[in-house]
């Protein structure tokens, strides 16, 4: 679904991926792990093409994507949950649900991505018409994950989706993201420090370190290797 | 008798504030927007100004047929430079911007006074006047508060309303969620410059229908400066609270000019002018974020 081969970005001088290389796999999860400032985030914009590649190929359904400019791509089917929420705080839930809905083909299913945002997400129907600022962060997060789903996604990249949130709702946004993938049957690709929670979640598993891709492997090879827990993943 | 002639200022002052405030709408809106500080912004206003003062003068075109032409060529000059200079600048550090708007006035400037030369021009639209108990108003400076408060009744539900509108208001508020969301973030950078640029221009029109004397190269910079106190006035990034801190600055500038006249030995005109920075230190000291801005 999504072949990333080689990439390479970074910010002004400073070159931060170092050739990585990623698959997804249609209708699983897919986790990459890894520790702080290894350059997750930077890989997920480069793929979203928030971050210009510096070189490498990304393809997404067999389509060569890798300078493709952000919009275009959500109008394929990819969508970004990003780091730190990035919610439109002066527009109530429901605008900024409508907001994930902006491009052509998205704002053909409307109603219905609303209908299954606030299936997945009870309490946001009855917060539609507060304003996105006053939600707590767990809400906040929901908002996040919906707008990214009423875009129509057929890959959905989650950044960290469970950063900053009590226990009990980190194991609410681990739920939610095993019913994307089985529910509605996204393809999903999650970023995570939280190793424990991703590894029994995901179906493959990438590590990265300082740019690079490590060690990858189904969830159950990287735990059954104590060598890569202990160098990457401090477990 | 004060209180007549003071009711006829505010009265002035309180068109002129509608006028004002849609004169530094486009400001507003560019800054919200790009987060660039329009320092050419009365470069902008010259040219409507000029626009305005051609088309009545040579082709003998009432400023009212000005109002779109002024826009069309404003929205024109507003992609132009937003392609050529304004994209390099967005992500550049503020005083780079400062310095590449203050450019592009001085270019506008410089241009107009090579080809139509530095005297101070004027014309004459008579449209006839209505005489109120309290002062006389010419029907062209009705005229030009009515088009202001239609041009930003217009603005108010093309945000409210559009899907380019409603991008805007996205962009303004996160410009990276708004990615997110496919908006083409680029695309929306340059039609908000662009309309920002083409308000400007316009607004040139309907203040000559306000004062249509002084028409010469240089007579933006008191402009921009007065747009800069009312941009802070109305929250600096909200268009619609420009419009609202315009009402209240040309309230303020008429109702103390007859108030300064009262004093002898003191020249109102420059005791207004000198009122404008005073209020803008004033709010910076204590409000900055505006005063009609809740947060
Ligand atoms: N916008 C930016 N400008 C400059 N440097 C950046 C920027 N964003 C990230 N970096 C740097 O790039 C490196 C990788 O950062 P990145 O955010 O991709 O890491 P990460 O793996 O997502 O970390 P975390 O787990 O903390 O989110 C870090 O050294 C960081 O300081
Ligand atoms: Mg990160």
């Amino acid at each position: 679904m999504l072949r990333v081969k080689d990439l390479e970005s970074g910010y002004g001088p400073m070159q931060v991926l170092w050739k990585p290389s990623l698959q997804t796999k249609k209708g699983a999860i897919t986790s990459l792990l890894g520790p702080n400032g290894v350059g997750k985030s930077t890989f997920l914009s480069t793929v979203f093409g928030s971050v210009k590649p510096w070189g490498g190929s990304i393809y997404y359904e067999e389509k060569d994507v890798t300078y493709m400019p952000t919009h275009k791509k959500v109008e394929m089917g990819l969508a970004l949950v990003p780091e730190g929420k990035h919610l439109f705080p002066e527009m109530n839930v429901y605008e900024n649900l409508v907001m994930g809905a902006y491009v052509k083909k998205a704002s053909r299913h409307r109603e219905e991505s609303l209908a299954l945002v606030y299936s997945l997400f009870p309490v946001l129907k009855e917060r539609s018409g507060q304003l996105a600022g006053s939600l707590s962060g767990g809400e906040q997060q929901m908002v996040t994950v919906g707008r990214a789903l009423m875009t129509k996604p057929q890959l959905i990249m989650l950044d960290e989706p469970s950063q900053g949130l009590a226990p009990l709702l980190v194991q609410e946004v681990f739920r939610t993201i095993q019913k994307m993938k089985e529910e509605i049957g996204l393809t999903v690709l999650l970023i995570e420090q939280n190793a424990d929670a991703s590894l029994s979640a995901a179906d493959f598993v990438y590590i990265m370190h300082e740019g690079r891709i490590k060690a990858k492997g189904s969830p159950e090879e990287i735990k059954g290797s104590p060598e890569i827990r202990e160098a990457y993943l401090g477990i | 008798m004060i209180g007549i002639q003071l009711a006829g200022n505010l009265t002035q002052g309180l068109i002129l504030g509608g006028v004002y405030g849609m004169a530094t709408m486009g400001l507003s809106l560019i800054f919200g927007v790009l987060g660039v500080v329009n320092v050419g912004h009365g470069a902008f206003i010259m040219i409507g100004a000029f626009t305005t003062l051609l088309l009545f003068t040579q082709l003998g075109l009432s400023p009212i047929i000005a109002i779109p032409v002024a826009l069309v060529i404003g929205m024109a000059l507003g992609f132009f430079f937003y392609y050529t200079v304004i994209i390099r600048l967005t992500e550049a550090p503020e005083l780079a911007s400062l310095l590449a708007t203050f450019a592009i006035g001085t270019l506008l400037e410089e241009s107009v006074k090579f080809t139509i030369g530095t005297e101070f021009r004027g014309y004459n639209w008579d449209v006839g006047k209505i005489s109120l108990h309290i002062t006389t108003l010419p029907m062209s400076k009705i005229y030009a508060f009515v088009g202001s408060i239609l041009i930003a009744l217009l603005l108010y539900l093309w945000f409210s309303k559009t899907r380019a509108g409603t991008a805007v208001r996205a962009v303004m508020q996160d410009r990276k969620g708004a990615g997110v969301c496919g908006v083409n973030v680029n695309w929306i950078y340059a039609l908000s410059f662009a309309i920002g640029i083409g308000l400007t221009v316009t607004s040139g029109v309907l203040l000559t229908m306000f004062i249509p004397v002084g028409i010469n190269p240089y007579m933006g910079g008191a402009y921009t400066l007065k747009a800069f106190v009312i941009a802070v006035l109305g929250g600096l990034a909200s268009p619609y609270g420009a419009f609202f801190g315009g009402l209240i600055f040309g309230l303020i500038e008429n109702g103390t000019y007859t108030l300064f006249a009262l004093v002898p030995s003191l020249e109102p005109f420059a005791m207004t002018r000198f009122l404008s920075f005073l209020i803008l230190l004033l709010i910076l000291l204590i409000k900055p974020t505006g005063l009609l801005r809740a947060k």
